[in-house]
């Protein structure tokens, strides 16, 4: 049965409550990305062109290849791949890592469970830049984590500069975002729904893959997003913990804003934008046929 | 005896949909009153039409003579007890019963007194502080009542309000509702899908089906002077047969003419023929008006419930004789035992024994409303 | 349900991992030294600094007032989108707002930061405005990016919430509005907290969207940190991280403490759906938790509203734009310049003057904020190169040296260079030679020559590299000696070719980082501004030995005081400008950022050049009377677009290497 009367009340409320938003949401969320898709297609005299465009995907460079010779490279193909490789892994890694601790948090007492999740979320609070930084501290070669393995007489770890100390920089950064979507989903989790699986002769393991993984999925889908997305356009934890050394996708955009080419900047962030909202569709509708099909 | 809410005309539909087709109904002063019916039949968009929360597409809805189409909620002098209750679950017992009144702004001291009658009345004194999510499902029901009756309404609504109840609950709590209008003078209009929960308790029935009132009585015209075959089945269990009103008080169905109590019909007019099951005794073959082989037979408890097919219709009648399936007997029919209706749209549709599942029905009854 | 061995190990291991950079921030904040990797004795010393710096506290204040603002207007707005996206039926409708909400969350936070700065700054030039960012601005941002997770925290709520209960307050007397506000609220209150806090959480730790759209006068924590860059992160910053982390512990414990409650009385009503009649109950206990948070967020709002109001209460405003950390802050019993002028300002004049002190990181994020239009000063401190560039774009007023008088101080090497051959337009402030760093514990004396040193194999690894184009490819143009402004590609080729040769030696590349990496003998080599190497002197470990040399040739720099179009007070601007010349806030401030200074105040001081030594003032003051000619022959010169351009490529050549 449907309602009508309160339908219109309820159409007046909703009209009424969602106008401020509706209105911020068109002029703050919506205008400005059409912004960004009118300064990716004009050039400094905002004539038409596609000039941009072309060359974030043309643009070549010359670099020195593992064996010394000189090879001609797409410049913001090999940025754009290494950003994407290293926001995948940080954010596998992530996955890896954090379902197993919120599983464990989501099964422990409740009073623990709230002590827990406070406490994920508290380096939250730091500030990101200082967090970074004193990520340095430990990871350089001089540092605690070096300090520390000398003392065990397990030699020495260059990380600090490697492709490997952004991943870390970027686990450590975006951790909470991937434990807290998979942390609530599994608190509310019904109990009764892995006794069932146990009732109908599932073990341990298999309880965990047929029935808990395929539930906390939208859980998992909105961490794994929630990751991805900041790993793969981030610029200040390459510039910390890469040693500077290679650019990621965030870098590029920054060093062209900077270097006051706004139009090419928005250009990267313009296809930045349609890659990543391609991507998420595709994702939600795997995820979806997944949750449809798995349950 | 005064009226006090009256529905001229009401109309009502939803999406294009039709869910309430035309209904008058007057509401008196003091009763206890049911609307009655299977999911979908409008029932609750009557109620919600009482209470406020829907308003007619056409048609007036008076209060005490004066049109109230479009007074809100919170002013008719009408509460409602919700389908799964309401209470407000960051209140405690208290502060629900207490809502109306602090909502009026009456002083501290009264509030407390009241609430404390109130508390008393649905037997629940001592149970103040109790977080509401803390009762079981019949205390929250009290509560549910308390709280809609505190700020004395001239009119309560209770929309299914045992639904979530089990059976002894259940059969309790309308005997205490019953007890509590008579207590309180207060008008309760109660909407029910259980024809047994809606026959002990009311003063009027209201018997709805797809948007139309099909009757309107007391429970016993109801049951014995059903208007239509839907009336007819809805309400107890009945062997409908169509039938040929030969003369006053002579009726031909199932190839026999039976003597019956009713009269005012055309000479030869079809007619639908009711019979109820506990009013058919079984008798010797010979002594038989009609006879039919025993197709099923089902122990009830205080009687045995069997399925007799006659000329290939099948009827369900209840005796305390035991017969055996396939066994042939005689069916013996008083007058009185016979009701006559005029033909219906529902003629035909009910009251054939052949694919019984009354339970089945029922339950899946339960569970639409429920999802509703 | 106990927790098995190997998960309590386990979860042992991720807070490990969790809170490492935590108490490392907390150890450092309670070190003796400027340092961040070597430690030398306890101290008290950066929480007496970070309360006596006035600008920091400002930004910390700025900081709390744009969260609070954001998180409490994106809780208003976004809860109630949410009882209207809750109420909405039409599906299209709903699923135009679902994903319009979530596009803030897809994506990534500099896009969101970009694309609202690029309208803000259309629209500023569409209406003439001088600036198109200000706090306005940022709070416009701010909400943007808070709305979607308020709206998504709080919608389940109402999901959840039967939908008789406003229904059922309404039939018992109360008007929709009250039936929403006394039923509804309550319902939904621990979503619209959680809301409020992520909200809070997200405002206080933004860094990538106010970077983009901070205006004048109003920088937040993250900006100042980050803007930091080319000095060090003092370890104030570690002193005010760890205050943060336990007044943060204290707030989320208290939270944890209502909802803590709520879940109580969740778990309570399961128990009673499933029939377990559940244990004690406490009555009323969420009460006191309730008034607890509502008066936080009062005080919260007050503070904000005490801050905004306390800002516009300024009569006289100064915008000044500066390099992080190039003012003395008042550390040490210092001077505290900034402060010094406001109350010097006052004595002299009788009116109030507030100086809203904003930092960059880079000439180039300068110009780029300024020839945007997103912002406008009064005051900018841009280096010898970018001021020529400035000039001949128009974006810098001549000065009335009638009211700076103590320009007379600054000795005649500084007056006529290139970028400003006629005197119209700059006030030298401080200026410097690009050196070479080593650490004499790793690095053979004789290999300790010239640029050289930066390529030498045998220190693979422990290279240090400046972070930036122009800098970098500068070593290596010397290095080959040919023109650092030339505009021939095939010379930027060769210095890139150079760079990358290098980059297989190079530890990192860098700007402040060096000051710990060189400080703890992390890297052996680097080039640097001069007066840095003293700082990291100053804090250098016990196994390292840093030594300093000038390579032949080398880049000579001078950063001058300019008065950008667009200013709003220039007189105000000038009397500022003198003030840094005079005597004590030239001193102070010279001491403090340890570069040479122009000003004859300072360097024929007595006091200074003691303070200095010897060294320092042989390293800092070499040849000031040749300066002039080394000057236009090596300094950096502005460089067309197209070039820069190019270079700009090479860069990111390198950086793919």
């Amino acid at each position: 049965m449907s309602r009508a009367p309160r339908e219109r009340r309820n159409a007046r409320v909703a009209r009424l409550s969602l106008a401020p938003y509706s209105v911020w949401a068109v002029l703050f969320i919506v205008v400005p990305l059409v912004f960004v898709a009118y300064y990716a297609f004009t050039d400094n005299s905002m004539r038409f062109t596609t000039e941009n465009i072309t060359k974030f995907f043309t643009a070549t460079s010359t670099v020195l290849g593992e064996d010394g010779s000189q090879q001609v490279v797409r410049t913001y193909m090999v940025i754009f791949w290494r950003s994407l490789k290293l926001a995948v892994i940080s954010t596998v890694i992530c996955l890896l890592l954090g379902y197993p601790t919120a599983y464990i948090i989501a099964r422990a007492a409740p009073r623990t469970q709230k002590t827990a999740i406070t406490f994920i979320m508290i380096p939250m609070w730091m500030n990101f830049l200082i967090r970074t930084y004193a990520w340095m501290t430990i990871l350089q070669d001089t540092g605690l984590l070096n300090h520390l393995l000398a003392a065990l007489h397990l030699g020495q770890a260059h990380i600090i500069g490697t492709e490997a100390a952004v991943v870390i920089g970027m686990v450590y950064d975006y951790f909470p975002y991937m434990i807290l979507p998979i942390y609530s989903v599994l608190a509310k989790m019904d109990t009764r729904l892995i006794e069932a699986a146990h009732d109908l002769g599932c073990n341990n393991v298999g309880v965990l893959r047929r029935v808990i993984f395929p539930l906390s999925l939208p859980g998992v889908v909105s961490g794994v997003t929630m990751v991805l997305i900041p790993s793969i356009s981030t610029f200040y934890i390459s510039q910390k913990l890469g040693n500077g050394k290679f650019f990621l996708i965030g870098d590029a955009i920054e060093g062209q804003y900077v270097a006051n080419n706004l139009h090419f900047a928005a250009a990267i962030a313009f296809i930045l934008m349609v890659i990543l909202l391609i991507a998420m569709a595709l994702m939600k509708r795997f995820t979806d046929s997944c949750v449809r099909g798995g349950v | 005896m005064k009226k006090i809410i009256e529905l001229r005309d009401v109309s009502k539909a939803f999406d294009g949909e039709t869910v309430l087709d035309h209904i008058d109904l007057d509401i008196y002063d003091n009763e206890f009153l049911t609307l009655l019916g299977p999911s979908g039949c409008g029932k609750t968009t009557t109620l919600r039409l009482i209470g406020g929360f829907e308003t007619p597409d056409s048609g007036d809805v008076l209060f005490l003579g004066a049109r109230i189409n479009d007074t809100p909620p919170h002013k008719r002098s009408v509460n409602t007890v919700f389908q799964r209750y309401a209470l407000f679950p960051h209140l405690n017992v208290f502060d629900n019963v207490a809502f109306p009144l602090r909502e009026q702004r009456l002083p501290k001291t009264e509030i407390e007194e009241k609430v404390r009658e109130m508390l008393a009345l649905v037997k629940l004194t001592g149970f103040e502080r109790r977080n509401v999510a803390r009762l079981s499902g019949g205390q929250q029901q009290r509560v549910a009542i308390a709280r809609a009756l505190i700020s004395r309404p001239r009119v309560l609504l209770l929309d299914e309000p045992l639904g979530a109840l089990d059976l002894k609950l259940r059969k309790d709590m309308q005997q205490e509702l019953k007890n509590i209008q008579k207590a309180t003078g207060i008008t309760f209009v109660f909407v029910t899908h259980d024809q047994e929960e809606a026959l002990s308790t009311s003063d009027t029935i209201v018997v709805m089906a797809e948007g139309r009132i099909q009757q309107i009585g007391t429970p016993i015209d109801i049951y014995n002077e059903p208007e239509n075959a839907f009336v007819a089945d809805f309400i107890g269990e009945s062997n409908i047969v169509d039938g040929v009103m030969r003369a006053d008080y002579r009726v031909t169905f199932s190839g026999h003419t039976f003597a019956c109590v009713d009269k005012g019909f055309q000479k030869n007019e079809p007619v639908d023929v009711v019979v109820r099951p506990e009013d058919v005794d079984i008798v010797p073959l010979e002594r038989g008006m009609l006879r039919g082989v025993v197709t099923s037979v089902t122990f009830m408890g205080v009687h045995y419930e069997i399925i007799v097919d006659i000329n290939g219709f099948k009827w369900m009648i209840q005796t305390t004789d035991f017969v055996d399936v396939d066994e042939e007997i005689g069916l013996y029919l008083e007058p009185d035992a016979i009701h006559i209706m005029k033909k219906s749209e529902y003629s035909g549709m009910f009251g054939d024994y052949s694919s019984f599942s009354m339970e089945l029905d029922e339950l899946s009854d339960a569970e639409s409303e429920a999802d509703e | 349900m106990k927790m098995k061995p190997a998960a309590k190990v386990y979860t042992a291991l991720i807070f490990l991992f969790l809170f490492a950079p935590i108490a490392i921030l907390l150890v450092f904040s309670f070190n003796g030294a400027k340092s961040l990797s070597v430690f030398s004795t306890v101290s008290l010393k950066w929480y007496r600094e970070l309360f006596r710096d006035a600008e920091t506290l400002n930004a910390l204040k700025n900081t709390l007032i744009l969260a609070v603002c954001a998180s409490v207007l994106s809780t208003g707005m976004g809860t109630a989108a949410a009882v209207g996206i809750n109420k909405l039926r039409k599906r299209y409708l709903r699923a135009a707002l679902d994903t319009v909400t979530n596009i803030p969350m897809m994506n990534p936070d500099i896009i969101t930061g970009i694309s609202l700065m690029l309208m803000f700054v259309f629209v500023g030039q569409l209406f003439g405005m001088a600036t198109s960012l200000s706090f306005w601005t940022m709070l416009i941002a701010h909400i943007t990016f808070c709305l979607p997770y308020v709206i998504l925290q709080v919608l389940p709520k109402l999901k959840q919430m039967d939908p008789s209960l406003p229904e059922a307050a309404m039939d018992l007397g109360c008007t929709p509005l009250r039936a929403f506000f006394r039923v509804e609220v309550p319902e939904i209150l621990p979503g619209v907290i959680t809301g409020l806090l992520m909200a809070f959480t997200l405002s206080l730790d933004d860094f990538v969207i106010s970077y983009f759209t901070q205006g004048n006068g109003f920088q937040t924590l993250p900006i100042r940190i980050y803007n930091m860059t080319k000095k060090t992160v003092t370890p104030k910053m570690y002193a005010l991280a760890t205050l943060i982390f336990f007044a943060i512990l204290a707030l989320l414990l208290l939270t944890n403490l209502v909802d803590e409650d709520d879940s109580r009385r969740i778990r309570a009503a399961r128990d009673a759906r499933r029939g377990r009649r559940s244990h004690a109950h406490r009555p009323g206990s969420r009460r006191p938790l309730r008034i607890a948070v509502s008066l936080l967020v009062v005080a919260a709002l007050a503070i904000g509203a005490i801050g905004f109001y306390g800002q516009r209460a300024q009569p006289l405003v100064l915008n000044v734009y500066n390099w992080g950390e190039y003012v003395s802050d008042g550390s040490d019993d210092s001077l505290d310049t900034i402060q010094a002028f406001e109350a010097w300002y006052k004595e002299t004049y009788g009116v109030p003057v507030k100086v809203n002190y904003d930092t960059y990181a880079s000439n180039e994020d300068m110009y780029a904020k300024l020839k945007s239009g997103a912002v406008s000063y009064d005051v900018v401190v841009p280096s010898d190169y970018m001021i020529a560039r400035m000039a001949s774009e128009d974006m810098l007023l001549p000065l009335n040296f009638d009211n700076i008088p103590n320009y007379r101080y600054i000795a005649d090497s500084f007056k006529g260079l290139y970028y400003d051959a006629e005197n119209r337009y700059t006030v030298p402030y401080t200026y410097g030679i690009v050196g070479v760093i080593y650490d004499a514990n790793q690095v053979d004396e004789a290999d300790a020559d010239g640029w050289e040193l930066l390529w030498n194999e045998a220190y693979a690894g422990r290279i240090l590299q400046f972070n930036n184009s122009r800098d970098a490819m500068g070593t290596a143009l010397y290095r080959a000696r040919l023109d650092v402004n030339s505009t021939d590609r095939a010379v930027w080729d060769e210095a890139l070719a150079a760079l990358v040769a290098q980059h297989g030696l190079v530890k990192s590349y860098v700007m402040d980082e060096i000051f710990n990496m060189m400080e703890s003998g992390e890297a052996a080599v680097a080039a640097y501004y001069a007066g840095d190497y003293f700082t990291m002197l100053d804090a250098e470990a016990d196994s390292v030995d840093l030594r300093f040399y000038y390579p032949e040739p080398t880049n000579y720099f001078v950063d001058a005081m300019c008065i950008p179009a667009g200013c709003q007070n220039q007189e105000l601007a000038e009397i500022f400008i003198n003030y840094m010349l005079s005597e004590e806030p030239a001193i102070a401030n010279a001491e403090y950022v340890y570069y040479a200074s122009p000003n004859r105040l300072v360097y024929e001081n007595e006091d200074y050049v003691n303070d200095m030594g010897e060294e320092a003032m042989k390293i800092l003051y070499p040849n000031i009377e040749q300066f002039a000619e080394l000057y236009n022959q090596y300094a950096y010169r502005n460089l067309d677009q197209e070039t820069l351009d190019y270079v700009n490529s090479l860069w990111e050549t390198l950086k793919i290497n």
